[in-house]
């Protein structure tokens, strides 16, 4: 029997627009059965890096289905959750839906703002006076932008005004693998060549319920051919569910097992010495290297780490033996957690180098792209103002932190509030929440302090709150632009992204922003040579064809993806000084760091008064702290609680679901206890990104509590005495006390 | 034809893709906790020898519905590809079919007063799709087919999954470590 669409949404009962969520009438309006108003949209997620393909159903102009794209390399054809969920972000009634101003002078996460609907004509025209009238006055130091480098126009808009002070959260993420990347085999890869590695060693990475598809697939079927999947992780992950072993290492302890390995694999000389005399420096460096190691032995790195010194031997050999071998590296969970982060990332490094598999198959290996000109390329820019000033976040006193360009999250609350207060005048934020920082309450003090904070946004979050003008943003199914893949690229592949709706309310890019900024504070960066301005679809069709995609962006729309196929050549020389992969990293020292990595402790060790690890994490269904309003994620994963072990609930008399305090030196939480077996007994594990404070969030707004509250943040002198020469946010190395409510 | 699911625990890394794309398509309610499809994590043993296992867990279109059995006023029926369907017309809400479904699919709304439940996406069926939940699993962990091939694909039963003997539930599991004694 022959059953319709519309007799099946009867049946199955429902419509979102029958919910309480009342809200979200205007957005949908009813499914229409006339598959001619149906249209199938090339498109690419925006909710992680690798940006996985989509095909949006789009009917009636209204957005009903995303599913993956065949042939996509990053997504394989496949969503995960957070990306099949994207139509929670898109339809989220809570959205910001016009520029903004705050009619209540008074600052606080406590405080309403008063908001009142502006013009964007107004809002970019206030932006920009208190921008000019910062710089005329107080100089370049006086702006701070909370802003990623890009798009590229954003990028040129930052130069052309002479920006000194930008920040973003790589420091929370990869900026230690960044750093250490550069100076050893060449620079940050993203791809790991799982499925032909016979040997994956996972540090600490939950790298399965991050769901990046090409990572847990890369895993998955790596297994499925064979290889040994090893997992050191304080708790027992999805990972470690699938690993072949998990070891409940101790948290911060990572660098000493990575030194050990390194220790039995050159004592027994178990590293690929074809791949080692050859393209890596270690000859030069033979004796000093040896030397180093010798005293890192597994039976040392057994009391550091609770791994048995057999265990740490037995995995050393295996990683060396038993063929191609990787260790990933990636940001949370792994690179930014311990202050000792950079030497673990330098230890992981090395081991891959040892393994002899840096762009050999089961190795990390770096992208074969298509090259697509940036705006630099298409419209050069004049020669940018010399940049000068003092840095609010101290990153200068980390040279090679400096040199990576990268800002420093976890010390821009102290500068902002102790080392240089009242320098900064004017201030813009793109899309980051104080949920991202280490202590946020004390974020949030420092952001009330300065004069003037434009915030751009699509949700009304706390750091909205506090500002003076917000403008309303686009998000990734607003939006179009060529989409490169680099997670997974042994051939170069494109994939187009394109707005499935156009932007809704009187929403805008940032590059629109930065092209209307640009006018009114650096003209002559945003005009091409015939004098009139910069035309951002203009600059979009150039690439397209210059990248040899297709004639215009329009025609790339409907081609969606591009592969070129091609075989995969092994690099011999590779992007450092010297053109060889460098265990021993001279200019590590030359830059106040270590050529080769040391032991160092965490940054806080349990105590008396403080006696657990307190250990965070991002649940798979969201990213970071921005999905949390997402009705359809929402639903899944509220809020947090407090995991931990049932000996060390009955030690402090709470059951499940009952509340606890937990307690650090700079702060407290209240939470509902969760019991679990999965978990060492000194830990206690908090989910990231709940504890929203706006009021404007319907569905995340007060629920949970922030993780960040009992985080400490830095003081970039503490980071150099620390030996933290990589800039490690120090996000898990925090020590805490646990009680009853 | 008919058709049934066949999961591999293993596999499973907890995205929650399945649940998602399920809620999108079929437009289910957000807010009133109607779950089609449900991803669950459960744990046993104690540390440092845990175990976990993530089910993900819809209507099972079972060989024999007690659902649609024990429904007084008949709103539950069976499509002659095995699909089972809650005609939304006919149903009062009483809660019987979720009383003995041993899977907790059938879902009240508590806002509409009716039961609801995963349909198996039988209009994407119809148009030569498969299921929305399914075609989404990025890990290849949830799958949809013939019942035909899936019968003997994998093993009836795992732990913290209902005895299947009562209803034959048209679902499947491969790579499952707890397969239950």
């Amino acid at each position: 029997m022959a059953v319709t669409r519309r007799d099946l949404l009867k049946l199955a009962g429902a419509a979102w627009t029958s919910g309480p969520l009342g809200a979200l009438e205007p957005f949908f309006r009813p499914a229409s059965p006339s598959a001619a108003a149906e249209r199938k949209l090339i498109t690419c997620c925006g909710i992680c890096s690798p940006a996985c393909g989509m095909v949006a159903t789009v009917r009636d102009g209204v957005l009903t289905f995303l599913e993956g794209l065949p042939g996509d390399f990053s997504g394989g054809g496949k969503l995960c959750g957070k990306g099949a969920a994207g139509a929670g972000l898109l339809y989220d009634p809570d959205r910001l839906k016009y520029p903004m101003k705050r009619t209540n002078p008074k600052k606080g996460l406590e405080e309403d703002p008063g908001w009142v609907r502006i013009s964007w004509e107004e809002a970019l025209d206030t932006i920009a006076a208190r921008f000019r009238a910062a710089l005329d006055e107080f100089g370049q130091e006086s702006l701070l932008f909370v802003t990623l480098p890009s798009p590229d126009i954003w990028l040129r808009f930052m130069n052309a005004i002479g920006v000194v002070n930008r920040i973003d959260h790589i420091d929370e993420c990869f900026l230690t693998d960044r750093i250490v990347q550069r100076y050893t085999t060449g620079g940050k890869t993203w791809c790991n060549d799982f499925e032909n590695a016979k040997y994956i060693v996972l540090f600490g990475w939950d790298i399965l319920a991050k769901t990046k598809i090409v990572f847990a697939n890369g895993i998955i079927n790596a297994k499925d051919r064979g290889a040994k999947v090893v997992c050191f992780n304080p708790q027992y992950s999805a990972t470690a569910r699938f690993a072949d072993e998990w070891h409940p290492i101790r948290p911060g302890s990572d660098l000493a097992v990575a030194l050990a390995m390194i220790n039995v694999i050159l004592s027994e000389n178990l590293f690929n010495q074809e791949f080692v005399d050859n393209y890596t420096n270690f000859r030069q460096y033979e004796s000093q290297i040896r030397e180093h190691f010798k005293r890192y032995t597994p039976e040392w790195a057994a009391g550091e780490s609770d791994v048995p010194a057999h265990v740490i031997a037995r995995i050393a050999r295996e990683f060396g033996r038993r063929g191609p071998a990787i260790v990933p590296a990636h940001k949370k969970t792994l690179c930014a957690n311990y202050a000792n982060a950079t030497q673990l990332v330098h230890a992981i490094s090395i081991l891959n180098i040892l393994a002899g598999t840096i762009d050999r198959p089961g190795g990390r290996y770096f992208p074969r792209t298509i090259p697509i000109p940036g705006i630099d390329a298409i419209v050069p820019p004049p020669a940018y103002p010399a940049r000068r000033g003092r840095r609010v976040d101290g990153k200068d006193k980390l040279p090679l932190v400096l040199e990576d360009g990268g800002g420093i999250f976890t010390t821009l609350a102290d500068g902002l509030l102790k080392k240089y207060p009242g320098m900064i005048k004017a201030a813009f934020f793109n899309s980051y929440t104080i949920l991202g920082f280490p202590q946020p309450a004390r974020m949030a003090e420092a952001l009330a302090t300065i004069p003037f904070l434009a915030v751009m946004d699509f949700l009304p979050t706390d750091t909205a709150l506090l500002a003076d003008i917000v403008l309303p943003s686009t998000i990734y199914l607003e939006a179009n632009d060529l989409i490169v893949r680099d997670y997974y690229a042994k051939q170069p592949q494109v994939v187009v992204r394109q707005a499935v709706v156009p932007p809704m309310f009187e929403t805008r890019s940032i590059a629109w922003v930065a092209l209307e900024l640009g006018k009114r504070l650096a003209p002559d960066y945003f005009k091409n040579p015939d004098g009139t301005w910069i035309n951002l679809s203009a600059v979009l069709d150039e690439r397209t064809r210059r990248a040899g995609l297709a004639n215009s962006f329009a025609e790339f729309r409907e081609i969606g993806i591009v592969t070129r196929e091609q075989p995969f050549v092994p690099r011999t020389t590779f992007n450092v000084p010297g053109g060889k992969c460098q265990i021993y990293v001279p200019q590590f020292q030359e830059r106040g760091g270590e050529p080769l990595p040391s032991w160092k402790p965490k940054r806080e060790l349990p105590s008396p008064e403080y006696p657990y690890y307190y250990l965070t994490f991002i649940p798979a269904v969201h990213r970071r702290n921005t999905t949390q309003n997402n009705r359809i994620l929402n639903e899944m994963f509220p809020t947090n609680a407090a995991s931990m072990h049932p000996s060390l609930a009955a030690k402090i008399g709470v059951k499940e679901g009952q509340r606890v305090r937990i307690r650090s030196r700079v702060g407290a939480i209240e939470l509902p206890a969760h019991l679990t077996e999965t978990l060492r007994p000194d830990c206690v594990l908090v989910a990231h990104g709940f504890g929203h404070r706006s009021r404007y969030l319907g569905a995340a707004g007060g629920k949970g509590v922030r993780d960040g509250d009992v985080i400490p943040d830095q003081t970039p002198e503490e980071m150099v005495a620390a030996g933290n020469f990589g800039g490690a946010a120090c996000i898990m190395d925090a020590v805490v006390n646990v009680e009853a409510v | 034809m008919s058709y049934g699911w066949l999961f591999d625990p293993k596999r499973c890394i907890e995205c929650r893709a399945c649940e998602a794309a399920c809620k999108q398509w079929n437009r289910v309610d957000i807010g009133w906790n109607v779950r089609y499809r449900l991803v669950r994590v459960w744990e046993a043993g104690t540390f440092p020898n845990p175990r976990t296992q993530a089910l993900s867990m819809a209507c099972n279109h079972c060989d024999n519905p007690l659902c649609l059995k024990v429904c007084p006023v008949k709103a539950i029926w069976r499509r002659d590809d095995g699909i089972v369907l809650i005609d939304q017309d006919r149903c009062v809400g009483c809660r019987f079919c979720t009383k003995f479904c041993p899977y907790d699919a059938p879902q009240f709304h508590a806002g509409r007063k009716k039961m609801e439940k995963c349909t198996m996406c039988a209009d994407r069926i119809d148009q030569g799709l498969e299921p929305a939940c399914s075609a989404v699993c990025p890990t290849g962990a949830l799958k949809w087919g013939e019942w035909k091939q899936i019968e003997s694909a994998g093993v009836a039963r795992v732990e913290n999954f209902s005895e299947p003997a009562l209803t034959r539930p048209r679902i499947r599991f491969v790579n499952a470590p707890w397969t239950a004694q």
